[in-house]
């Protein structure tokens, strides 16, 4: 028994009893529970499991710490109404909105950030982590930790490119086909059908083998893929307010197709758009970075997560984490995309599950 | 029971029709091709005869919908023709890597199907705890990993530190099922991993959905134990959503399998397909394509029917 493992278990049996004689019960049983567990890790895993254990929930205690304070920062900074709202944001929505916000700022600032510039070499081969290096040198000498800098504005910008196509014609065509109705809308839908009867992935790889790999191809590819999704939903959620008395009275006026669609339709139906938007980001961001993790994606020199986990695989076999923080940087970002997005609809729908 | 056949044969055919129309745009995308198959795998510097040579072996002489109707003949007979890089019949080099691919992706099946489907049906008994909520962040983040993450960290955590699995899945002929089973753990580990979330999230929503109907109140109301109105009042209808959400995951599998195929060098038609692109052997990409649209459409077809025939609302649309 070290002075740790017996710090440990006196530290997590006096946080319950803590909680538990302050009545918060969630705390207690997840404390408690946590107790209990540790007992079983600590016979089969010895000493280095409850390290882990320690380790990870210093990280999970700092990730909310970090993510209140953004929190509270956010609500300082921000518009009366505005602040309101962001009061009521769970933490993992926050920690969502700072993690989105972390990495904006590498994306935008990667060349002031990164301490290299991403395709140059200046070291040999898989060199080790050093003061100059944070996370040593890649498969030709160049610094792991400028690309993953300089793969925040590629991956991710590249990404919200595409997404943003996706959305517009996505969107667009929902809204034109729930306006319009008829054969455009049939016509429409059905195209939505075909494309969507493929699977995402193996559409792509199709597409990519045909017109090669260049940024605009892969751009309208994807764009291709995600846009009948984007349709279904606008054209859902449009076909819920076409049949309001307001447009009614709006094409009674004599208004055009165009102002029914920014002026009347478009304003009451942003909430569930942006959050389209944010998962539809998310969906296109794991094609893209599988596609480039199998080398059809951004093409080298150019730094790029999914390639990058590729060209460093060999890493891996020699037990290095390193290879794993670009596939972790996509992942984080996913998740925290998702986190707000989760928070978003639950929200705009009030949805109040029972 | 007549009109319920009628019902299903009519999804049937809508299956048969999307694969058609699935088969037309694999088909002729190849046509966008600037020039032709032949100049693009050949290359700017062929000369025109070897150019026209391959043209007249592949038989590209002839107009394009005449080769569309030769190739889906084929395709039916499952002759998908010749590899242009090696030669070799398409069909020989598919069909072990399909049954491989089809194993991997049964194994996964049958860890994944019965683990997700009773966590999902748990947390939504202890919807709003903090089970349900470290569940809700767990499941969100492996739904949000791409699937080459998942797999190396599996990687590095149990092959190369723990060393209780090899890191390749290579198959060879002479292995026993015990041994197999244990080669490919990793790979599927890694797709139950990203499957089982997202089976338990849609299986919770699905229940949760259930269990706010009046119904279910009313069965609590009168005094039934929790366990009887699970099973007795809940369960008979949460059969459709279940069967659909089952469906839909294993054709969710499809696209998962490419990428870790990739990650663990296993054999099987996702490794092959992202061979055949980098190659730009048109033939394989358009069988790989095809199999895995069919695959895709029919467990779809599988979702639509097996929620047809566990709602009789469905039997009888207005």
């Amino acid at each position: 028994m070290s002075i740790f493992v017996i710090g440990y278990y006196v530290a997590l049996i006096a946080a319950s009893c803590l909680a538990a004689y302050f009545g918060q019960r969630r705390l207690f049983l997840l404390l408690f529970s946590m107790t209990l567990l540790s007992f079983v890790l600590g016979i089969i895993g010895g000493v280095p499991a409850l390290r882990f254990v320690t380790i990870c929930a210093g990280l999970l205690a700092l990730a909310a710490g970090v993510s209140y304070a953004f929190k509270e920062f956010l609500v300082q900074v921000s518009r009366p109404s505005l602040a309101k709202e962001l009061r009521t944001a769970p933490l993992t929505a926050s920690f969502g909105m700072f993690v989105i916000f972390t990495y904006a700022i590498a994306g935008i600032f990667a060349p002031v950030i990164a301490p290299y510039g991403e395709s140059e070499v200046i070291t040999q081969a898989f060199a080790p982590p050093d003061e100059n290096l944070l996370l040593g040198g890649d498969q030709l000498g160049r610094d792991i930790f400028s690309r993953i800098i300089y793969g925040a504005r590629n991956s991710v910008g590249l990404a919200l490119v595409a997404t943003m196509l996706a959305f517009i014609v996505g969107a667009l065509a929902g809204l034109l086909a729930a306006v319009k109705g008829g054969w455009f809308d049939n016509l429409m839908g059905r195209i939505a059908d075909v494309i969507m009867s493929v699977p995402s992935l193996i559409f792509a790889l199709l597409m990519l083998s045909i017109l090669g790999t260049s940024l605009w191809v892969i751009v309208v590819v994807v764009a291709v893929i995600y846009s009948p999704r984007v349709f279904r939903l606008t054209r859902a959620v449009a076909g819920n307010i076409v049949v309001m008395d307001y447009i009614e009275a709006a094409k009674l006026r004599g208004e055009g197709d165009w102002h029914l669609i920014r002026k009347e339709i478009l304003p009451n139906s942003t909430a569930p758009l942006i959050a389209e938007f944010g998962l539809e980001f998310c969906f296109v961001f794991l094609l893209i970075a599988g596609l480039s993790f199998l080398g059809l994606g951004i093409q080298p020199p150019t730094a790029d997560w999914g390639s990058m986990v590729r060209e460093n695989a060999t890493l891996i076999s020699f037990g290095d984490v390193t290879p794993l923080i670009p596939a972790g940087a996509i992942a984080l970002l996913t998740v925290a995309v998702n986190f707000v997005v989760d928070w978003m609809l639950f929200r705009s729908s009030g949805l109040k599950e029972v | 029971m007549g009109d319920l056949l009628g019902l299903v044969l009519k999804r049937l055919g809508l299956g048969l029709v999307a694969l058609l129309v699935v088969s037309v745009l694999i088909f002729f995308a190849v046509e966008l091709l600037p020039g032709d198959i032949a100049q693009a795998v050949l290359g700017q510097s062929a000369t025109e005869e070897t150019v026209q040579a391959l043209r007249e072996r592949l038989g590209l002489d002839r107009p394009a919908i005449v080769r569309y109707f030769d190739w889906l003949g084929g395709a039916v007979t499952g002759d998908f023709g010749v590899s242009l890089v090696s030669g070799e019949r398409v069909s020989e080099a598919i069909s072990d890597r399909f049954v491989n691919t089809l194993f991997l992706a049964a194994y996964a099946a049958v860890l994944a199907v019965p683990i997700a489907i009773f966590l999902g049906i748990l947390v939504a008994l202890l919807r709003n705890s903090i089970f349900d909520r470290v569940a809700n962040v767990l499941t969100l983040t492996s739904i949000s990993s791409p699937e080459f993450f998942l797999g190396y960290v599996l990687i590095l955590y149990l092959a190369v530190r723990a060393s209780m699995f090899p890191a390749i899945a290579s198959l060879s002929g002479d292995m026993t099922f015990l041994e197999l089973l244990h080669r490919t753990f990793l790979p599927a580990l890694t797709l139950v991993l990203v499957v089982t979330a997202h089976m338990m999230r849609m299986t919770r929503a699905a229940i949760i959905n259930l269990l706010s109907s009046p119904y279910i109140e009313m069965a609590r109301l009168k005094g039934m134990p929790p366990f009887k109105v699970i099973v007795r009042h809940a369960l008979p209808n949460a059969w459709a959503p279940i069967i659909n959400v089952v469906a839909l995951n294993l054709a969710y599998l499809i696209t998962g399998v490419v990428l870790v195929e990739v990650v663990f060098v296993y054999p099987g038609v996702g490794q092959l397909l992202v061979d055949a692109v980098s190659k730009r052997d048109f033939p394989i990409v358009q069988a790989c394509c095809l199999i895995f649209a069919a695959t895709f459409i029919l467990l779809n077809l599988a979702a639509d029917v097996g929620t047809i025939l566990t709602n009789p609302r469905l039997r009888h649309p207005k």
